[in-house]
């Protein structure tokens, strides 16, 4: 699933890393939902949407909707 | 950058577990009348959990294995879990064809194949249950 985590975290000056940290997760799952490889859980999309301060479907946009 | 938590109680806690089994494994041999055998297995599962003990230290997704915190690898686990079953799934069959063929009783191939099918009908009412 596409998404603007990579583009919003970078905007706040933020590594993998520090974010992973935020999100209780490890850097390779961040990684992972930046290049779309992995769709996080639905409390981890609030999470991450929660973070930056928006929606979850302002961050993630569905292929097929 | 480290984001996840250093080797901790936990980590400590799976090198007890690993221990323990191999303890239960030198009980075992040691009323078989093996004692060495159960010094081997023992060292063996010893072995084997401070090695995950010490891989901890430096993989990030063997320190998820362990303490669980991160959903995708805990997806990771659950899927290689399913690849293992299906593996020991093809390993009974076999040791059950080959074993009628050889004439004999199919045991203990079909005890193990009636557990695990059982297991998994049980598995799938339960989970069916929770939602």
């Amino acid at each position: 699933m596409k998404n603007d985590v990579r583009e919003r975290r970078t905007a706040k000056g933020l590594a993998q890393g520090e974010l992973a940290q935020a999100l209780a997760v490890s850097r390779q799952t961040v990684n992972s939902i930046e290049t779309g490889r992995y769709t996080p859980s639905l409390p981890l999309a609030i999470a991450i949407a929660r973070f930056f301060g928006t929606t979850v479907e302002e961050i993630f946009h569905a292929d097929h909707v | 950058m480290q984001t996840m938590s250093r080797p901790n109680r936990q980590y400590w806690g799976t090198l007890a577990l690993g221990t323990g089994i191999g303890a239960v494994y030198l009980i075992g041999f040691v009323i078989g009348g093996r004692p060495l055998d159960g010094v081997i297995a023992l060292a063996i599962m010893v072995g084997f959990s401070g090695a995950m003990y010490l891989v901890a230290r430096r993989s990030e997704t063997v320190r998820g294995l362990l303490d669980r915190r991160d959903e995708r690898i805990t997806a990771i686990d659950l899927r290689a879990t399913a690849v293992t079953a299906l593996a020991m799934i093809a390993v009974v069959l076999v040791g059950f064809v080959v074993d009628i063929a050889r004439g004999g009783s199919g045991w203990p191939w079909y005890l193990i194949g009636a557990v695990g099918g059982l297991a998994y009908i049980a598995a799938v009412a339960v989970f069916r249950i929770r939602g």
